[in-house]
């Protein structure tokens, strides 16, 4: 079998540009308990007031930033590619939405965003998300910034390095799998700590309060509340890429093979020539 | 089908949008509870009897986890508020690496008013979201996305589609294997049943890609000029970081930046104007959009009034909007507040149940009268 | 209109040409089929009009093909949209939207028409393939050739001016195939299109073109008129097989011509005995005892009582949704009976252990790619022989029996269709099953890959396999069976020896018969040992 590497969907100057803009954003939406000088007189009302900000902000650049990612970056087959496989992780995730942690979905976005680079791994992070939302009928505040994390675990592993050997390529990606997971299950966290418990719990956020203070409430809000689902998940998506991971990554490049892109304008008349620059061997 | 007597699927999430603001203002529980009758109130009436309308009982049960978790948080891991002590949980002290965490001590009735409140404002925000889940159809949502969107919501639309055709193809492949006395389960039935629904599912994608493309998807008029393409990327880059800034400011104290509302506002549309300046111009049209009428706007307008009511309340009678346990007494009720909050009943008015956005797969298979 | 001139096509350096320095050119208003083996390219051919091939596929490409002036070299195919309507193989893989009404003016939004000439052009489209009555429903829910007729009026709705269509009728029963041609023809008549379709119902499509493109496995292509180009095509349907038989010139190409030119043939035959119709009298391998099976509130099959002996092959006919599938099912244990019993040689499949029942019962399913999930063909084999405790070997033993020899290091997914079905047949046939069935295995099959299934199915019935077939390609019957039952809303509405089921409805009636009619003669071959 030939071995394919590479990743299909360039990773352009522009993409590079909206991504980092977008996570910047994206960080200081995150980690603002812990950056910002908030005056605690103004604190109470602020918990409440700055989650609505986020609510409009976030989705509002989202949409910005993965309509001009679909549009300059990825042609129709890449469309179609992105759509699809939308519907496999969905269609991973219908049967247990987050049931204690089982969610195999990650194993395959990892899986895809390795293969396809980094922007079309980002893009189906948020995708596959908004995707199972809308068909259940799960649209709820949480949505944009799980979009956001999922987009991350993507954009992460399209950023991985492509090794030459298929069995460290195996052990790469489920160790990956299980930093992104657990980091996925940090962000929604963070997003959720400053107002989800209130104010009134020993491991709240406290508005003012000195940085090691509530680094220490989130850990241990972290560690009550999400790490019992977060390490399940972890490990299932780290066993699926360790056992699936060798035919489906196959699988995913015969797809990619025909993704690559390539400019849409022929030479003129000449010599026969190969046009689509297929993924190096 | 008559198309415009009913609010667009977008209206209902506007007329959301404004409930859930109402809700995070709010913090008298008298007035929440009347919010919470009129978002159950209206969700019962409206709920979709396509798969989508399931979400409304769905966040209405999330929405009592919510409070019931906050409540046991507050009991277990609660901060000592002072007050009226109900009973004393057995304390255990914690490593002083925790900063001061303590689990147990005297839990108070003024304690448990904070979370009971704190959790119902939640529980408020996901039954407007609920609402709106189970009232709009996803499908009229997506189609009426702006046409710079369109090749997301082509994605999107692909995905819902598709996700049922890839739950048929599971099936379809584990009776196959069965067929072959191949195991379905474990770990090689995994393998066996994924690696064949994966590759049909890519073949498939391709096969759509040269319809989609044959049928024109992608086809821009014009390419920018250079010049146009530096504006623009002065203008989004200038944009991010004034927006950026301006987060910044909303989410800092008071007078970090100046003006941080509006360099926010300024920041995107100077986003906004740089990306979609520069990119290709679609030349895209809409067949049959669903029309943005008189009912719609009165529905979206409707949960806006809410808003605008407990503001004008707040500063005119603080009580019926903000309440504090200190001291312990019955949260003030008025009817001007109850009235405020009943304005968000106004969608029932313009709109009709279950008749709306049916889903087309539920549609008998019935001649459609069409109107010309 | 459409001009191909010296145009060589392959997919990579490793592959062969499919394309090897093509030239001809189609005029507006033509009706032109193209035909050659499975797997030599027709869907390149068709992809190549508008651009698909080779913006989408990659691969090297030379010369140039030009569409009323537009150059593929400087055309995406998105620009060519508002003037070639490309139809795929699948119409449920072309398929953006969800709704009937959506999908047709699908094309147009992305041309930017107006609103109004949209709101004009769906309800045309619509009216011209009888779609009104479906115009809000769910695609999903819709039949194949509802589909079909959908995907059509979803490319034509964009005005285009040349239609190109692949095997639009190939997943359809008899029935639902004729709905599809006859909207094409009428297309053809009245709006003047130009259309370019690759069909393997030859028969029904040939009597419309005005010109053939006949594909070679080198890579030559020739054009013409198809009285003078069919006379050296390697793919003939029943009517010119017997036209060349019969030495006629010109041939003749539809069964009405060929109808009044065997008149006298036909007189002489009176008394000329019919082959016998062969029974088998094995024993008897399959019993169905009035079995029901219900699906929610859809009953699929109504009180059914069938029997299968060894040695006989028996083909199961009827429309789309008549129970052909679930009757297979059934007998494969796939699914177990609402009421009523299924027994193999005594037992109940659906109860027996997988590794017993697959020496009982193989079922090769319409998707042929579902049993296959290796790699490598060699990988699947060797899966294969340990699964049934055999020889290593020993399935591809068999393969290369019913394929010939198949290349180890392909990756199953690349094969033809032709050679993936054989593959699968193979992997099932290795635990030598008692009882062989086959659901719809002739799709995408030319005429001679089916002449060699036919060969196959009847070495197995030799050696006392008993074979049970749902299809709806006719002239496949005819070539195999030995009984026939024809099932209509789960209930069997006809049996008996084949002969006697296909001939009994025009619907149902090989091509031969239907030129020989009222005898009831069913293939070319019987005719040739006749005269």
């Amino acid at each position: 079998m030939r071995r394919m590497t590479g990743t299909s969907v360039p990773f352009t100057r522009r993409a590079g540009l909206l991504l980092s803009g977008l996570s910047l954003l994206g960080v200081v939406a995150l980690l603002w308990p812990f950056v910002l000088t908030v005056s605690s007189s103004a604190s109470q009302a602020h918990r409440f007031d700055a989650p609505i900000e986020l609510m409009v902000l976030v989705p509002l650049l989202l949409l910005l930033c993965a309509s001009e990612l679909a549009r300059g970056s990825f042609d129709v087959r890449a469309i179609a590619v992105l759509g699809i496989l939308a519907a496999c992780g969905t269609a991973l995730r219908i049967p247990s939405p987050g049931v204690a942690g089982f969610e195999p979905m990650f194993f395959l976005l990892i899986l895809a965003g390795f293969v396809y680079g980094p922007s079309f791994g980002f893009a189906l992070g948020g995708l596959t998300l908004f995707v199972s939302a809308l068909a259940t009928g799960g649209i709820g505040p949480w949505l944009p910034f799980q979009m956001l994390a999922a987009g991350w675990v993507g954009l992460g592993a399209g950023f991985l390095p492509q090794v030459s050997h298929i069995k460290f390529e195996k052990y790469l990606l489920a160790s990956y799998a299980v930093v992104g997971c657990i980091l996925y299950g940090v962000v929604m966290n963070l997003w959720f700590w400053p107002f989800g418990i209130g104010s009134s719990t020993s491991i709240s956020y406290v508005p003012g309060g000195a940085l090691s203070t509530n680094i220490a409430h989130f850990f241990l809000f972290d560690v009550t509340t999400s790490l019992g689902f977060d390490i399940p998940r972890a490990v299932i998506n780290a066993a699926l890429i360790l056992l699936l991971g060798g035919p489906v990554l196959v699988a995913l490049r015969r797809g990619a093979h025909r993704v690559t892109m390539h400019p849409l304008d022929l030479p003129p008349e000449g010599a026969p020539r190969s046009r689509a620059p297929l993924i190096p061997e | 089908m008559m198309r415009d007597d009913r609010p667009h699927a977008w209206a209902w999430w506007i007329w959301a949008g404004g409930l859930s603001i109402t809700a995070l203002k709010l913090s008298n529980p008298v007035t929440m509870l009347a919010l919470g009758g009129v978002l159950i109130i209206v969700g019962a009436l409206r709920q979709s009897p396509a798969p989508w309308g399931r979400s409304f009982p769905m966040f209405l049960k999330l929405g009592g986890a919510v409070i019931v978790i906050r409540i046991l948080f507050q009991i277990v891991l609660g901060q000592r508020l002072p007050g009226h002590v109900l009973f004393t949980l057995p304390t255990l002290g914690l490593p002083s690496w925790a900063q001061g965490v303590s689990l147990g001590g005297p839990v108070t009735a003024e304690s448990l008013i904070v979370a009971a409140t704190e959790g119902l404002k939640l529980a408020l925000v996901l039954l407007a979201f609920g609402v709106a889940n189970a009232v709009a159809s996803p499908r009229e949502v997506l189609r009426a996305l702006p046409g710079i969107f369109n090749e997301i919501a082509v994605a999107v639309t692909v995905g819902m589609c598709f996700t049922p055709e890839i739950i048929a193809a599971v099936s379809r492949v584990r009776s196959a294997r069965k067929l072959r006395g191949r195991p379905t389960k474990g770990f090689a039935g995994v393998r066996g049943i994924a690696v064949p629904v994966l590759e049909d599912a890519l073949e498939h994608s391709m096969q759509l890609a040269a319809s989609m493309g044959a049928r024109g998807f992608g086809r821009a008029s014009s390419t920018t000029s250079r010049l146009r393409s530096w504006i623009c990327g002065i203008a989004s880059g200038s944009g991010a970081i004034v927006l950026i800034a301006g987060v910044y400011g909303l989410l800092s104290a008071q007078g970090t930046v100046p003006f941080p509302g509006f360099s926010c506002v300024l920041g995107i549309v100077l986003l906004a104007g740089g990306i979609f300046g520069s990119g290709r111009r679609s030349v895209r049209t809409r067949y049959r959009p669903a029309p943005f009428g008189w009912h719609s706007a009165i529905c979206a307008v409707s949960g806006w009034l809410v808003v605008i009511s407990a503001l004008i309340l707040s500063s005119t009678n603080p009580s019926v909007i903000s309440y504090s346990p200190y001291p312990l007494a019955w949260p003030a009720v008025s009817l001007a507040a109850l009235g405020g909050m009943a304005l968000g009943l106004l969608p029932l008015v313009v709109s009709k149940p279950g008749a709306q956005l049916s889903s087309p797969t539920r549609l008998p298979p019935a001649k459609v009268t069409v109107d010309a | 209109m459409i001009e191909f001139s010296s145009v060589s096509f392959r997919y990579g350096a490793e592959t062969p040409w499919i394309l090897k320095n093509v030239n001809f050119s189609i005029d507006e208003g033509e009706f032109v089929v193209v035909l050659g083996p499975t797997g030599v390219g027709k869907s390149t051919l068709l992809q190549s009009v508008n651009g698909l091939i080779p913006s989408f596929s990659g691969g090297d490409f030379a010369g140039d093909i030009s569409v009323d002036g537009r150059s593929v070299r400087t055309h995406d195919p998105a620009e060519m949209a508002d003037l070639v309507g490309y139809v795929g193989q699948n119409p449920s893989a072309s398929f953006v939207t969800e709704r009937v009404e959506d999908e047709v003016a699908y094309a147009m939004e992305n041309l930017g028409l107006s609103p109004v000439t949209m709101r004009r052009r769906v309800e045309d489209a619509l009216d011209v393939m009888s779609l009104h009555d479906l115009r809000d429903r769910s695609l999903q829910e819709l039949s194949g050739g509802q589909k079909q007729r959908v995907a059509i009026a979803a490319v034509l709705a964009a005005a285009p001016r040349i239609l190109v269509l692949d095997e639009p009728t190939s997943a359809l029963d008899p029935g639902a195939a004729e709905e599809v041609l006859n909207a094409l023809t009428r297309l053809v008549h009245d709006v003047g299109l130009t259309v370019l379709v690759a069909e393997h119902r030859l028969e029904r499509v040939l009597p419309f073109a005005d010109n053939v493109v006949v594909m070679g496995i080198d890579g030559t292509v020739t054009y013409g008129d198809p009285i003078d180009v069919m006379r050296k095509s390697p793919i003939l349907p029943p009517v010119l097989e017997l036209a060349r038989l019969l030495k006629w010139d010109p041939l003749s190409l539809s069964v009405r011509d060929a109808r009044r030119r065997v008149a006298t043939l036909r007189s002489s035959l009176t008394d000329t005995p019919l082959p016998a119709d062969r029974a088998s009298n094995g024993e008897v391998v399959a019993l169905v005892k009035s079995l029901s099976v219900r699906y929610g509130s859809h009953e699929a099959l109504r009180k059914l009582d069938l029997e299968f002996r060894s040695g006989e092959i028996c083909c199961v006919l009827g429309r789309n949704g008549s129970g052909k599938s679930t009757l297979l099912n059934a007998l494969a244990g796939v699914i177990s009976p609402t009421q009523g019993s299924v027994s193999l040689k005594g037992a109940n499949p659906f109860n027996v252990r997988a590794q017993e029942r697959i020496g009982l019962v193989g079922l090769v399913p319409q998707e042929p790619g579902d049993l296959l999930y290796a790699q490598r063909v060699d990988e699947e084999c060797s899966v294969a022989d340990k699964e049934h405790h055999l020889p290593s070997g020993a399935t591809a033993l068999v393969v290369k029996q019913v394929v010939g020899h198949l290349n180890g290091d392909r990756h199953p997914r690349d094969l033809s269709e032709g050679q993936r079905l054989s593959l699968a047949l193979g992997v099932v046939l290795a635990a030598e099953p008692d009882v062989l069935l086959l659901d719809e295995p002739t799709r995408g099959l030319d005429y001679c890959a089916k002449r060699l299934l036919v060969d196959e199915l009847h070495r197995l019935r030799d050696i006392g396999v008993c074979v049970i077939i749902a299809t709806h390609d006719v002239e496949f019957v005819a070539l195999s069976a030995d009984r026939a039952i024809v099932l209509s809303q789960g209930e069997v509405i006809a049996q008996g020896p084949a002969r006697e089921v296909v001939c009994h409805t025009p619907v149902f009636a090989p091509q031969v018969a239907k030129i020989f009619s009222p005898m009831k003669w069913l293939t070319v071959e019987e005719i040739e040992r006749v005269i």
